[in-house]
């Protein structure tokens, strides 16, 4: 089964990809493919991940109330979803990202020190 | 609100599935489309759109197992399954209906059973006493040791002074209280109503923890005079009966046997006191002084309700002492030696007779049996069909489906067919609670003497919610139960085993599967013989008890309970009665009228000692106990009970004349071994027998009072005219039906004695066949176990063995072509079958043997071990199995070795 080894990379980037995706939801409601773009962009493609894992997570945020999505109409006049962050989905992100720094700042220090 | 929006979501996914399923579906349509387009504007026309498709795709990863990740993620993909599994459950239902069909009724009669005997013992054994902390109440009973004949007794009811002394010295108790149940005669206008109440204390209603619904308790003062103020509570049913349910009954007046009682306060709906049967209660010492002050006129029992911080053990122990206190106030009159104690029970112990809830755990048990042949037999078809399946199995196995998916396919099969059965079987135990709630034992346990609460009886049975929660229970089992075995057995081997083995040659795992369901089966038949041979023994019980002998002739008799009018007493008492006799005797239809205190099989006699005076004096205490009867003339006559010697009763034997007693046979032969007892001197301790002295003047035959099962007591009868007694039984025989002869005794009455109520009426036979019918009860109930137990593995056998027969078709075909005989054949199959009701038989004999032990209480003259009854259940049940067998061997018989040999 090769799908089972699989996950271990979103696995490991789950956290990461919900900040990301909320982070990148900040700015104005998306649709998928727009999230996913903008995350590869800003990370210069180092965060690629697999685009449709996108989705679970995008599910998982609705679940938590984080994010909310309707249909809508795209500017090609096709019909997609647009996700929007809640004012939650906002609270979170700013916890999150005040952790993330924590960690980042340890791991600096621990670096800057050996 | 981020919960909101998250349970909104949620909401949305599982109400609109199919719409959430295709705006995904969408979703990626989207994604993908919009990515294959920006792939190809990058790479401005130099990628074909089916390769920028691939690379879009190669970017998204599955599609599929994305999907997946999200739908399980929605936390939808358990209940998919489910759905999946149900529809696909269903559809193999569809397909063999026999089979559904079958197990459905099996599964449903199996739980139905259970739950309606569950109901009965959750009745009278498990449910709280209606009362408040029912685990707080005992009852307190005095010890009475062993004297002469009569054995020791530790479950004595109290006289009040005793009470008294004992609840002025206790201190374990928050309060005490006693009661006994009477039958009086309520009159209302012109109506007479005979009416059973219970007299006791103020104490009695806060003990149970019972509060008046309208009015009040009896007050503290209302209960500590002798001839105090005449009051009483009614019951709610009387209230609402007699009184409309008008709360402005207060003050009105009850005429209990003529005396006016003041009406004071209405009792709880439902609740009938302690004998369950309560009408109304009155104080103890409201009633005539002389009844119920006598320290040594014992009716009470007692009740009792432990101090807060008291517990059970430590007022144990407490009564103990308490009873060597009440044993030093009331020193016993006649022998000084003799040392009464008291000892205290959980009342829970003791709300039911032991006779009753031994009975009622047996048939819980073979119940449990029944329902556990059901399993073996529903088990048994699905791996009969799990092996029909066996191929379907294996290409799904092959096709990626996982172990556990399958399991789970299967045990949903059998949780679909235990739910249905589980929803059939609420029918079958509302119908069997509503037989066993009609059967009503009171008179009969009455008259086995059971202890025992009033208030707990048949009628209390009912199917309930914890009844309910039981079937469903049993139901979640039995799936588990017959369902996992055959659902972990049918997906053990392995996948390409299972593809090679198209043909039907038997393999090692085929054996294996196969004598599962052999033990199955093995292990039915033994289940069965053990029910069978328990219901045998209760069946010979039965038989031998209507073999004994009540001593009358009870056809067309017809009993009357009555008490005489107001105003007659011991010297006039007799002289009504003789009009009576005479009135009845000349009645059309009537062949004979007598008058006895005591009916035949009732049970409650009198009982009492005997003193011989042409025998040396014996000492105190170990006098014979003799069972004492007053009669009429004529009742030995007209009931059918034999002279044995001397003469009957006269006109001779008159009030003031020379006193005569007649006795039984067993008095005879016990009091007077080898020597005639006619015109022998003794002293009678009742009906003022005592001191005087009495002659013997004739011996009858036995008659069965107590019951039928108990020993023959030796019986002393008191004349009537020389001993008035007041309340006695008219027997009537009749020339045709005796319940039609019932108005005109009714009007003969009312011109003799007008408003004396005549009540109980029944006729001999019933009251001998209430007698058996507790027996009668636990056999029919066994009986219908076992026979269903019978059928279910005649059916498990059959259906293994017809199973064989289709899977050894082309052996079977080679053995024909190569000469084996039609009875060759037919020899094969049914030894088959002779095989299994062998091994199980010798299962089933030994378990048996084990378990019939339990029984032996309820047996009457039949030993647990009973031999014949071994023999005869084997031979049914060989007989049954080997029919069974019988018609699959018929069908391999006729194979034709070409077709045979063909169809492989």
């Amino acid at each position: 089964m090769a799908k089972a080894s699989e996950p271990q990379k979103s696995e490991l980037l789950r956290g990461t990809l919900d900040m990301l995706v909320l982070k990148t939801l900040t700015v104005r409601p998306l649709h998928g493919y727009a999230i996913a773009q903008h995350i590869s962009r800003l990370s210069e493609e180092v965060l690629t991940v697999e685009q449709g894992s996108l989705y679970p997570a995008l599910e998982r945020l609705q679940k938590k109330g984080w994010v909310t999505s309707k249909w809508a109409e795209s500017p090609t006049g096709r019909r997609a979803r647009y996700y929007t962050i809640t004012a939650a989905g906002r609270k979170q992100l700013g916890q999150e990202i005040s952790s993330f720094d924590r960690v980042l700042a340890a791991i600096g220090r621990v670096m800057g020190k050996a | 609100m981020s919960f909101l929006d998250g349970l909104r979501h949620r909401l949305r996914v599982l109400l609109w599935r199919t719409s959430h399923e295709r705006e995904l579906e969408e979703e990626f349509r989207f994604h993908l489309d919009l990515d294959t387009a920006q792939g190809e504007h990058a790479a401005h026309g130099a990628l074909t759109s089916r390769d920028a498709r691939h690379a879009a795709l190669r970017r998204f990863g599955n599609v599929s197992y994305h999907k997946e990740e999200v739908r399980q993620m929605t936390g939808l993909g358990f209940t998919d399954m489910a759905r999946q599994d149900i529809r696909f459950a269903l559809r193999t239902f569809r397909r063999a209906v026999p089979f559904t069909v079958v197990a459905i009724l099996t599964l449903a009669v199996g739980i139905g059973a259970n739950t309606a005997i569950f109901s009965a013992v959750d009745a009278m054994l498990l449910r709280p006493l209606p009362y408040r902390e029912p685990e707080r109440l005992m009852k307190v009973s005095l010890i009475v040791p062993a004297r002469g004949t009569n054995p020791a007794r530790d479950d004595v009811v109290w006289s009040y002074p005793k009470f008294a002394t004992f609840r002025d010295a206790q201190g374990v108790f928050e309060s005490v209280s006693l009661w006994t149940d009477l039958q009086g005669t309520v009159r209302m206008g012109d109506e007479a109503e005979r009416l059973t109440y219970e007299i006791t204390d103020s104490k009695y209603l806060p003990t149970l923890g019972i509060a008046p619904a309208v009015g009040r308790n009896f007050a503290a003062d209302e209960d500590r005079a002798v001839g105090g103020p005449r009051v009483t509570l009614l019951s709610h049913a009387l209230w609402t009966r007699r009184f409309s349910g008008d709360s402005a009954v207060i003050g009105k007046s009850l005429l209990v046997d003529g005396i006016a009682h003041t009406i004071i306060g209405v009792a709880p709906e439902g609740f009938r006191g302690m004998s369950g049967q309560s009408e109304f209660w009155v104080p103890i010492l409201s009633m005539p002084a002389g009844e119920f002050d006598q320290a040594w006129s014992h009716s009470f029992v007692q009740v009792a309700r432990l101090k807060p911080g008291v517990s059970p053990a430590e007022a144990k122990t407490a009564v103990v002492q308490l009873g060597a206190v009440v044993d030093r106030a009331w020193p016993h009159p006649e022998v000084a030696t003799e040392r009464w104690g008291a000892r205290a029970r959980e009342l829970d112990a003791t709300r039911v007779d032991p006779l009753i809830r031994r009975s009622l755990l047996v048939l819980l048990g073979a119940v449990g049996l029944v329902l556990l042949i059901a399993c073996a037999n529903v088990a048994n078809l699905f791996l009969v069909r799990a092996a029909g399946r066996r191929r379907e199995i294996a290409v799904r196995l092959a096709l990626g489906a996982s172990r556990a998916r399958l399991v789970r396919q299967l045990l949903t099969e059998s949780a679909l067919l235990s739910l249905a059965g589980g929803l059939a079987s609420v029918a079958i135990a509302w119908w069997g609670v509503k037989l066993l709630a009609a059967f009503q034992p009171a008179a009969v346990l009455r008259a086995q003497q059971s202890s025992g609460l009033g208030s707990v009886n048949f009628e209390s049975i009912h199917l309930d919610t914890t009844a309910l929660a039981f079937a469903a229970a049993l139901t979640i089992l039995t799936a588990l139960v017959f369902g996992l075995v055959p659902a972990l057995q049918a997906t053990r081997p392995s996948v390409t085993e299972r593809l090679k083995d198209a043909s039907d040659v038997p393999s090692g795992r085929r054996l294996r599967a196969f004598s599962t369901r052999n033990a199955l089966v093995v292990s039915e038949i033994a289940v069965a013989l053990v029910l069978l041979v328990g219901a045998g023994l209760m069946l010979r019980s039965l038989s031998n008890l209507f073999a004994v002998r009540s001593g009358v002739t009870s056809d067309r008799v017809l009993t009357v309970r009555m008490t005489p009018p107001p105003g007659f007493g011991r010297d006039s008492l007799p002289g009504y009665y003789d009009t009576m006799l005479e009135r009845f005797a000349t009645l059309p239809g009537v062949s004979g009228a007598a008058l006895s205190d005591c009916i035949p099989v009732a049970g409650s006699c009198n009982g009492t000692v005997v003193w011989l005076h042409d025998r040396e004096k014996v000492p105190a205490g170990s006098e014979p106990s003799v069972g004492v009867h007053w009669m009429s003339p004529g009742w030995p006559t007209m009931m059918g009970v034999p002279l044995k010697a001397g003469r009957m009763f006269s006109s001779e034997d008159r009030l003031g004349g020379r006193k005569s007693v007649i006795v039984n046979e067993t008095a005879a032969r016990t009091i007077w071994p080898g020597e005639d007892p006619v015109g022998r001197p003794l002293s009678v301790g009742q009906g003022g027998f005592w001191p005087d002295t009495a002659y013997v003047v004739g011996v009858i035959g036995d008659v069965r009072y107590d019951g039928l099962t108990a020993a023959q007591t030796a019986d002393v009868y008191l004349p009537y005219s020389q001993s008035p007694r007041a309340r006695l039984t008219l027997f009537v025989r009749t020339a045709g039906d005796p319940a039609a002869i019932v108005p005109a005794i009714r009007r003969t009455m009312s011109e003799l004695a007008p408003g004396v109520p005549l009540y109980d009426i029944r006729t001999m036979d019933a009251r001998v066949a209430d007698a058996m019918s507790y027996a009668r009860f636990s056999t029919a109930l066994l009986g219908l176990f076992a026979g269903v137990a019978l059928a279910l593995a005649t059916m498990g056998a059959y259906g293994v063995i017809s199973f064989a027969v289709a899977q050894r078709t082309r052996e079977i075909g080679i053995r024909v072509a190569i000469g084996a005989t039609r009875a060759d054949v037919l020899r094969l199959i049914v030894g088959q079958g002779a095989v299994l009701v062998a091994v199980g038989a010798v299962v089933g004999v030994l378990a048996a043997l084990a378990a019939t032990r339990v029984l032996g209480s309820f047996l009457h003259e039949v030993a647990p071990s009973d031999p014949l009854t071994f023999v005869a259940i084997v031979a049914i049940l060989v007989v049954a199995v080997i029919t069974a067998s019988w018609i699959p061997a018929r069908s391999a018989a006729s194979v034709q070795p070409t077709e045979a040999l063909r169809e492989g």
